[in-house]
């Protein structure tokens, strides 16, 4: 009986499931800003990933000069203009999204992987690990994060890849204060004490219980981070210390252009609208994922 | 390969559970280097005896210690001192690894059946979790016996895959007994699990409890605050006040004839469906004992119409009565005698 | 102590529905509510989860909050249509004339001013009348005035320690303490009706009857009629001169207190006798099988018909009316 049985029910039951999942994606593209957004976020991804090659003017994207047609306003031959070396500004800001973006990625994720981990730790155990754990989280919060990574990287000097890992560390602690006061509602909860009265240990409860339903307000979070990671990055570069030139940035792109914003505004204002464009895509979309995830909470 | 329970035809008089002195005590403020100044004393000086077999009710208002007391017989509280016995063996005192193969023998039922079940887990996953703890059965059985689980408690087994929220809260609790059968316990706590329930639907459960306590041989600790329920569910009722126990007695003698005016004025506070029978609910002077600030002697005197002076003094002792029955009270001879505790309209 | 029920209702409430548009459809929560309230009577509305208890009242004072529903029907007091006053209008019945308690005082309760503050807010804001009074009469100071009325309002519901009582807030107080507030409060204006809504189900049971004494023995006294909503068939039996038995959005039977436990009519309200606990009753108890129906997709005869055990076919295809079977008995059966 066992192994048919198992897979007759588990099909059918399985079936509504996706009936009821398919339900909630449609809720999802009802929302036409949540539809536009996401048009967006691909389109940046697919900027993001294939950089160089959809570019029209790849080296100059990437950096190479063209003295000969600098400050051009935007024209039929450069949909954006060209900068003060005479770059067509849609090529950088193409090759630019790159390290925006996946930029953005890579330091909510990294702060993800070392601020949940230490959250659920915290949160559930308030002992003299947890009590070390949220003094240092406290430490670090009440420094505004951009003054950290700023300090971070003038120390270790300048770079994109330096600009990343400065912004990380002051990052995660966010998440760790998030997931600990997820963990204690949760701990609360009376299936936790179910667990523990069939004698499960912390680990297995933390994982198996508390982490699944702890997710969601994690996960939105995190896709409502992307934004201001975005403009963290754009803003080291802007002050000289994330990707130095020649390479493409949209920080230190507006941050080329700032000088001259008043004559050749395309400079700064199309790498300044890229980011505007993406965080704004990136909070729609979170928003829009909120209230199908989390339709109950404020 | 299932499991036999076998019933037991007669009422044995074997103590299954031995409470010795307990009290849990919670640290309520702590100086720097971990003395801690006071104490919410939840629980204080409890021995009990539960029998195999038999249904006990706790019964008390919120506040005076009851889930405190089942949990800590479930080590899901820190014991302060005492003495747990199951079936013979101490096991207040062991460590979570040693006590593992005990608790397997006595479960739990909470209150809120909802905020009992993991809403990201099916029913399958949930039960697994507690049959692992069956050293019965095997991995490849789980199927099956979850769904033996399932029909013991009149849920069909097409249930078992679907997640908790799709059910409704009867079908939730009757989900958590049958987590709690799963590990073939002897002894299990049912912590208020009828008091978030439609009155309809606290019946069905009421009748699943009996029916399986007879099949399975099973032994009950039923707290609840709703002593109409456990007088027609339980064969003794202790009734508690700041975290002790202030009487034991058969159920319908509780009812009929209470011993400790607590007790009397607990009983005189329910209202009774029906029009015909008096409500006329005694006064109870001041609010309930905090367990922070505990009276000195008897901690029910400050709100005893009938204390006296030997009352705030000395903390009155056990006086048994009948078998397995007692009051704590220093007059409850005298209220007795001169039947200050019954109704009026009532007979003996 | 049977008080005289006079034969002209304060409050009628006349086929009242309300539909939700959520998103699986439309729910129709109340389907057709019928009853009267009569001056200074006890009328119980009992019901389990689901039966659109609560909705009822909160739809007689128009506090149902949400944009995308669907009202119908008439809730007359005194004659005069509460559904289709402006909401300026209805302000100036609840509280008034209207008052209405719910079940958690320490969540109906500002936690941000102090209890002082809030009484004396209303005292200044319904009893204008006293206050001038004390003013003129005795040369009061109008804010002394104020707390000398409190405090007599305060000592009518059991508290004495007005003072220090003042100065709190509702988080310092237990839960009985702040239920009498909360009856203080809502007997100040001398209201016709006072709704309460659960009012005593988050209460321990020996403060239960206390405050039940209180409520009871204060509106016998206001002259204020009680609408009790409760799940609890005690309370009602015990208190209450009336019973209304609610099921999925429809009062299913209506009668004096001692009928409806002598003579229930209704297999649903026979069914829910049948389920308490009674002591000194042995056996099993007695339960109604399934589930209450699902408010989208209503049946379209007896919404009982599912559940009951004299059910016929006729049952599922008309919805019972209302039949007056003795005096002051209703029942929407058929049988």
């Amino acid at each position: 009986m066992e192994k048919e049985a198992f897979d007759i029910l588990s099909a059918t039951v399985l079936k509504e499931h996706r009936k009821i999942k398919w339900f909630k994606l449609s809720l999802f593209f009802r929302k036409k800003s949540a539809v536009m957004a996401l048009a967006i976020l691909i389109a940046g991804i697919i900027m993001a990933v294939l950089g160089s090659a959809i570019a029209p003017y790849p080296d100059q994207g990437l950096g190479e000069v063209n003295i000969s047609e600098r400050l051009c306003p935007p024209s039929a031959a450069y949909w954006f203009g060209t900068d003060t070396y005479g770059r067509d500004i849609l090529s950088r800001v193409i090759c630019g999204a790159r390290v925006s973006i996946f930029g953005g990625f890579f330091i909510v994720i990294c702060a993800a992987f070392i601020g949940v981990p230490l959250g659920l730790w915290a949160g559930y155990n308030e002992g003299f690990s947890g009590g070390l754990i949220l003094r240092i989280v406290e430490l670090f919060l009440s420094f505004p994060s951009t003054l950290i990574a700023m300090g971070i990287s003038l120390v270790v000097g300048a770079g994109s890849i330096t600009a990343l890992v400065a912004l990380i560390i002051p990052w995660w602690p966010w998440y760790t204060r998030l997931v600990m006061g997820e963990v204690f509602s949760i701990k609360r909860m009376l299936y936790v004490e179910a667990a523990q009265m069939l004698g499960y240990g912390k680990f297995y409860i933390l994982w198996k219980h508390i982490l699944p339903n702890i997710l969601t307000p994690v996960i939105v979070v995190i896709l409502l981070d992307l934004g201001p990671a975005i403009i963290a990055i754009g803003l080291l570069s802007f002050l000289g210390l994330g990707t130095q030139s020649p390479n493409a940035d949209w920080g230190l792109m507006v941050w080329e252009g700032a000088s001259n914003i008043l004559d050749q505004w395309w400079i700064a204002i199309v790498p300044g609208a890229a980011m505007f464009i993406m965080v704004i895509a990136f909070n729609l979309f979170g928003d829009a994922l909120k209230e199908i995830l989390e339709p109950d909470r404020p | 390969m299932m499991i036999m329970r076998c019933p037991v035809s007669s009422e044995t008089t074997f103590p299954l559970i031995c409470l010795d002195q307990i009290n849990t005590w919670f640290p309520c403020e702590k100086r720097m280097f971990g003395k801690v100044s006071s104490w919410v004393k939840a629980v204080n000086d409890v021995s009990l005896d539960i029998f195999e077999g038999e249904c006990l009710g706790l019964a008390g208002e919120s506040g005076c210690g009851k889930s405190t007391l089942g949990r800590t017989i479930l080590r899901l509280a820190p014991l302060y001192s005492g003495q747990i016995r199951f079936l013979g063996e101490d096991i207040g005192r062991l460590t979570d690894k040693k006590l593992k193969p005990y608790r397997a023998g006595m479960q739990m039922v909470f209150q809120d059946p909802r905020a009992s079940l993991n809403p990201k887990m099916t029913v399958f996953e949930i039960l697994k979790e507690a049959l692992h703890l069956n050293a019965g059965i095997q991995k490849k059985d789980y199927f099956e016996e979850a769904v033996m689980l399932l029909n013991m408690v009149d849920l069909r087994a097409d249930h078992v895959f679907r997640y908790p929220h799709e059910f409704s809260g009867g079908q939730q609790q009757r989900i958590c007994i049958a987590r709690a059968l799963a590990t073939n316990p002897r002894f299990i706590v049912f912590d208020e699990a009828t008091s978030a329930l439609d009155v309809s639907v606290q019946a069905q459960i009421v009748n699943l409890m009996g029916e399986l306590k007879k099949k399975l041989n099973l032994t009950y600790l039923f707290i609840s605050h709703d002593l109409s329920i456990l007088e027609h569910a339980c064969d003794r009722v202790a009734v508690m006040y700041a975290g002790q126990i202030v009487e034991v007695q058969k159920a319908r003698d509780l009812f009929l004839s209470p011993r400790h005016p607590y007790s009397k004025a607990l009983k005189d506070a329910v209202p009774v469906a029906d029009p015909e029978l008096p409500y006329a609910p005694g006064i109870l002077k001041g609010e309930v004992a905090k367990l922070s600030a505990l009276p000195s002697g008897c901690y029910f005197h400050p709100r005893c119409i009938f204390s006296r002076d030997i009352c705030g003094k000395e903390s009155p002792e056990k006086c048994r009565m009948e078998s397995n029955t007692w009051v704590r009270c220093h007059f409850h001879e005298e209220l007795f005698k001169q039947g200050m505790l019954f109704d009026s309209k009532e007979s003996v | 102590m049977e008080p005289k029920i006079q034969n002209l209702p304060i409050l009628q409430v006349k086929d009242l529905n309300l539909t939700f548009n959520i998103a699986r459809g439309k729910a129709r929560v109340l389907a057709g509510v019928d009853f009267n309230l009569y001056p200074n009577e006890i009328l119980a509305l009992v019901g389990e989860t689901g039966s659109g208890k609560s909705v009822t009242a909160k739809s007689l004072l128009g506090l149902i909050p949400s944009r995308s529903k669907q009202v119908s029907g008439q809730v007359l007091l005194d004659g005069n249509d509460l559904l289709s006053m402006p909401d300026k209008v209805l302000q100036s019945i609840r509280g008034k004339r209207i008052s209405m308690i719910f079940q958690n005082p320490h969540s109906s309760i500002n936690p941000l001013f102090t209890l002082g503050e809030q009484v004396f807010r209303l005292i200044r804001l319904y009893l204008q009348d006293e206050i001038r009074e004390l003013t003129k009469k005795a040369g009061i100071p109008p804010t002394e005035a104020v707390k000398r009325i409190a405090k007599e309002k305060f000592n009518e519901v059991g508290l004495r320690d007005s003072h220090r009582l003042f100065k709190s807030y509702v988080g310092q107080i237990s839960g009985g303490m702040a239920q009498r507030v909360m009856i203080a409060q809502a007997l100040l204006s001398s209201p016709n009706i006072l709704i309460a809504d659960e009012a005593t189900s988050a209460l321990d049971v020996t403060v239960q009857a206390h405050i039940l004494k209180l409520m009871t023995n204060l509106c016998r006294q206001k002259g204020t009629a009680i609408l009790f909503i409760t799940h609890d068939l005690g309370i009602a039996a015990q208190i209450c001169d009336r019973i209304a038995v609610m099921y999925a959005g429809r009062i299913v039977e209506i009668a004096k207190t001692k009928t409806i436990f002598s003579r229930p009519l209704h297999p649903y309200t026979k069914g829910l006798l049948n389920a308490v606990p009674k002591p000194g009753r042995e056996g099993r108890l007695s339960f109604i099988p399934g589930m209450i129906p699902d408010l989208v997709n209503a049946p379209r005869g007896c919404r009982f018909y599912p559940r009951c055990d004299i059910a016929r076919p006729l049952c599922r295809e008309k919805q019972p009316e209302r039949i007056t079977v003795d005096d002051d008995h209703e029942v929407s059966c058929v049988f």
